[in-house]
C-alpha cells in the first residue's frame, strides 16, 4: 500500500512537474506548437506563428533569393529561388550548409549582415562563382520569433551592364580621339560609326551607307569598280590589310588616303564588322614633292656655284699676276660668294633684301662705329641669281673703294640710292662715292670690271655701267624687273 | 520530480525522440540544437528519432505530448521529457543526467 502511495506520489510530482514546465515553456516563447484532442478524440496540431506557410508562401513567391535566420543564427528557411542561386541541395535547410557554399569572406559578411539585420536594414555585397550578390538583411518577426530576413539579389547582369556600357562609352571616346578617320561597319559592311575626321573624306553623312558608297575610291592594283567595298568584305571576311594607298576624288579636303582595315571582333571570336581607318597623305604628298623640287633645285644650284668658282678662279688667275695677288683676289672673291649664300640659306633660297646683299658685302672694310655708308631710297626683295650677281658686284666695288677709292681715305663715304620705279623693267641701286681722293681712269681693266659690268647682264634688263669722274667712281646697277619679288 | 533509480550504463545508447511540428522557427531550431548537444556531449552515443507530429499527430498519444518542440528521453529509463527549444544546453545536459 505504501508502495502505490509512493508511485502515485512520483508519477504525480512528475505531471506536475511536466505541466509547470509546460506552462514556463509557452511563457518564456521556447514553442510555437500545441497538440490539442478535437472532438473525435484525434490530436492534431495547431501552430502559434499561425502557421509557417504564410511567410514561407510569400517568400517563394519572391524571384529573389531568400532566407529567415532567428536570432540565434538558425536557418528557418530559404526559398527556391535562394537555393538556386547559391546552388544548395533541395532540402538543405541547415544554416551550415548555406555558409558551406560562401568562401570565408562572404562567411562572415553575411553572419556580420546577419548580426547588424536585427537592429536594422543593412546592405552588403558578396560574390560567389563569378556571381555579384547584394545581400540585404533586415528584421522580421515569425509568429512569436524574432528573426531576421535575408534577401539575396543577382546583380551580375546589372555589373555587367554597367561593365558594357562604360567600355562602350571608352570605345566611342578612343573613336573621337583618333586624329586619323576612322569608319566602323557591321557584318552587312554598312557605316555605324564615323569619327570627327571622316568629315574631310566625305561630305555626306556615312552612317547607314555602304563604305564604298559613301567613300567612293580609286586604288591602283585593285581594278574592281568599288574596291573600297572589297577592302570592307576582306576585313569582314577575317583578312586584315593594312597600308593601301588609295585616292578619294570626291573626298573634301583629304583625298590622298593611306587606308587598314581589320575584322571587327567584339567579346569572342566572331567578326561582328570591320573597322577601317585613313590617315591622311595629302600633307605627307605635298611634302615629298616639295622636298624633290628642292633636290632639283639644289643640285641645279651647287653645279652653278661649281661653275661660277671655277670661272671665277680662272679668270682672278688670268688678271692677277703674283700668287699672292691670286689669292687675295680669289679668297675675297669666294668669300663674298659665300656672303650671298649665307643670307640666302638664312632665308631658305627664298628671297634677301638688297640691303642685306649691300651691308653684308660692305660693311667689312668698314671700321665699326664709322658711318661711311649711306643707302636711300625703297629697298625690295630679290630672287637668289639676282643676290648673287649683286654680291660679286658690290665685292669688286667696295675692293676698289677701299684699295683706290672713297674707302681709302678717312673722311670718303659711299652714298648708294635704290629707286624702285615699277614701271621700270628694272630695279636701280647707284653706286656714288664721295669725299675720296681724284679719280683717274685706270690704266688696265682687270677682272673686277668685268665682275662689275657683266654679271648683272644674264637677263637683258640687268646690268651695270661704271664710270670714273673725277669726283669719284660711280656705278648704275639694273636689276631685272622679274628678280624682284616684292618691295618693302 | 523523479530520481532516476539506476544511473544509465555508459555503454548504453542514448535513445532520445524529439517531437516538431514541421519546420516551425522553435521546431527547426530544436532539432539543430539537439543535434549540436548531442554530437558534442555523446559523441556516438546517441540515436535521435524526429517525429513530425503535423504528418503523423496521432503519435502525440504514445508519450502524450501537450507542447511543440518536446524531447522525450526513451533509454535510459526513466523516460524524460525536455520542453522547449533547447537552447539552455545547460539545462538540457541536467534533464538528460549528461556530463553531470
Amino acid at each position: 500500500m505504501g508502495q502505490e502511495f509512493s508511485q502515485l506520489n512520483a508519477e504525480l510530482q512528475r505531471r506536475l512537474y511536466e505541466a509547470e514546465e509546460t506552462i514556463r515553456a509557452i511563457r518564456e516563447g521556447e514553442i510555437d506548437a500545441l497538440v490539442i484532442r478535437n472532438r473525435a478524440l484525434e490530436e492534431e496540431v495547431f501552430t502559434l506563428e499561425g502557421g509557417p506557410e504564410t511567410y514561407r508562401a510569400f517568400m517563394e513567391a519572391m524571384d529573389l533569393g531568400a532566407a529567415a535566420f532567428d536570432t540565434d543564427g538558425h536557418l528557418l528557411y530559404a526559398n527556391t529561388a535562394l537555393v538556386q542561386l547559391l546552388g544548395l541541395a533541395p532540402d538543405a535547410l541547415q544554416a551550415n550548409s548555406l555558409f558551406a557554399k560562401l568562401d570565408a569572406g562572404n562567411g562572415a559578411t553575411v553572419r556580420d549582415l546577419l548580426n547588424r539585420g536585427k537592429a536594422g536594414k543593412s546592405t552588403a555585397e558578396i560574390t560567389s562563382e563569378g556571381r555579384h550578390i547584394q545581400v540585404s538583411a533586415a528584421p522580421l518577426r515569425v509568429g512569436i520569433t524574432e528573426a531576421v530576413a535575408l534577401t539575396f539579389t543577382d546583380i551580375t547582369s546589372r555589373i555587367r551592364e554597367r561593365a558594357s556600357q562604360e567600355s562602350e562609352r571608352a570605345a566611342l571616346a578612343i573613336l573621337a580621339s583618333a586624329n586619323e578617320a576612322v569608319i566602323v561597319c557591321d557584318i552587312d559592311g554598312r557605316i555605324t560609326h564615323a569619327n570627327a575626321a571622316v568629315a574631310a573624306i566625305t561630305a555626306q553623312n556615312p552612317i547607314g551607307k555602304t563604305f564604298a558608297t559613301a567613300v567612293p575610291l580609286k586604288i591602283g592594283g585593285l581594278p574592281g569598280q568599288h574596291p573600297g567595298g572589297e577592302i570592307v568584305a576582306l576585313a569582314i571576311g577575317g583578312t586584315p590589310m593594312q597600308g593601301i594607298e588609295a585616292f578619294a576624288p570626291h573626298a573634301p579636303k583629304s583625298k590622298d588616303l593611306l587606308i587598314s582595315a581589320a575584322p571587327l571582333r567584339i567579346g569572342g571570336d566572331e567578326i561582328s564588322g570591320c573597322v577601317v581607318t585613313m590617315i591622311d597623305l595629302s600633307q605627307r604628298k605635298t611634302l615629298e614633292q616639295q622636298q624633290l623640287l628642292l633636290m632639283g633645285e639644289l643640285d641645279h644650284r651647287v653645279k652653278n656655284t661649281l661653275a661660277l668658282v671655277l670661272s671665277i678662279a680662272n679668270r682672278t688667275a688670268h688678271s692677277e699676276e703674283t700668287v699672292r695677288g691670286f689669292q687675295a683676289a680669289f679668297s675675297g672673291r669666294i668669300q663674298a660668294l659665300a656672303a650671298t649664300h649665307n643670307i640666302l640659306a638664312e632665308r631658305s633660297w627664298s628671297s634677301v633684301r638688297v640691303g642685306e646683299v649691300l651691308s653684308q658685302e660692305v660693311e667689312p672694310f668698314i671700321t665699326s662705329g664709322e658711318n661711311r655708308l649711306r643707302v636711300a631710297g625703297p629697298d625690295v626683295r630679290i630672287r637668289p641669281r639676282a643676290a648673287i650677281a649683286l654680291g660679286l658686284v658690290l665685292h669688286e666695288l667696295a675692293t676698289n673703294a677701299v684699295k683706290y677709292g672713297a674707302l681709302s681715305s678717312p673722311v670718303g663715304t659711299v652714298a648708294v640710292q635704290f629707286t624702285n620705279d615699277p614701271a621700270s623693267p628694272f630695279f636701280s641701286l647707284e653706286w656714288r662715292e664721295v669725299d675720296g681722293p681724284a679719280v683717274a681712269l685706270p690704266d688696265r681693266f682687270g677682272f673686277g670690271q668685268t665682275v662689275i659690268t657683266r654679271s648683272l647682264q644674264y637677263s637683258v634688263d640687268g646690268g651695270a655701267e661704271l664710270e670714273y669722274p673725277a669726283d669719284g667712281v660711280r656705278c648704275k646697277m639694273r636689276i631685272p624687273r622679274d628678280d624682284v619679288v616684292a618691295a618693302i | 520530480m523523479v530520481e532516476n533509480a539506476t544511473p544509465p550504463a555508459l555503454t548504453e545508447p542514448t535513445k532520445l525522440v524529439l517531437y516538431v511540428a514541421g519546420q516551425t522557427p522553435k521546431s527547426l531550431s530544436a532539432i539543430e540544437n539537439l543535434e549540436r548537444i548531442c554530437a558534442e556531449y555523446l559523441p556516438g552515443r546517441y540515436r535521435i528519432e524526429v517525429v513530425d507530429l503535423r504528418k503523423s499527430p496521432q503519435l502525440a498519444r504514445e508519450h502524450n505530448i501537450i507542447a511543440i518542440p518536446t524531447l522525450v528521453r526513451e533509454l535510459p529509463t526513466p523516460i524524460r521529457k525536455i520542453i522547449g527549444d533547447l537552447s539552455d544546453s545547460e539545462k538540457v545536459l541536467v534533464h538528460l543526467k549528461i556530463g553531470g
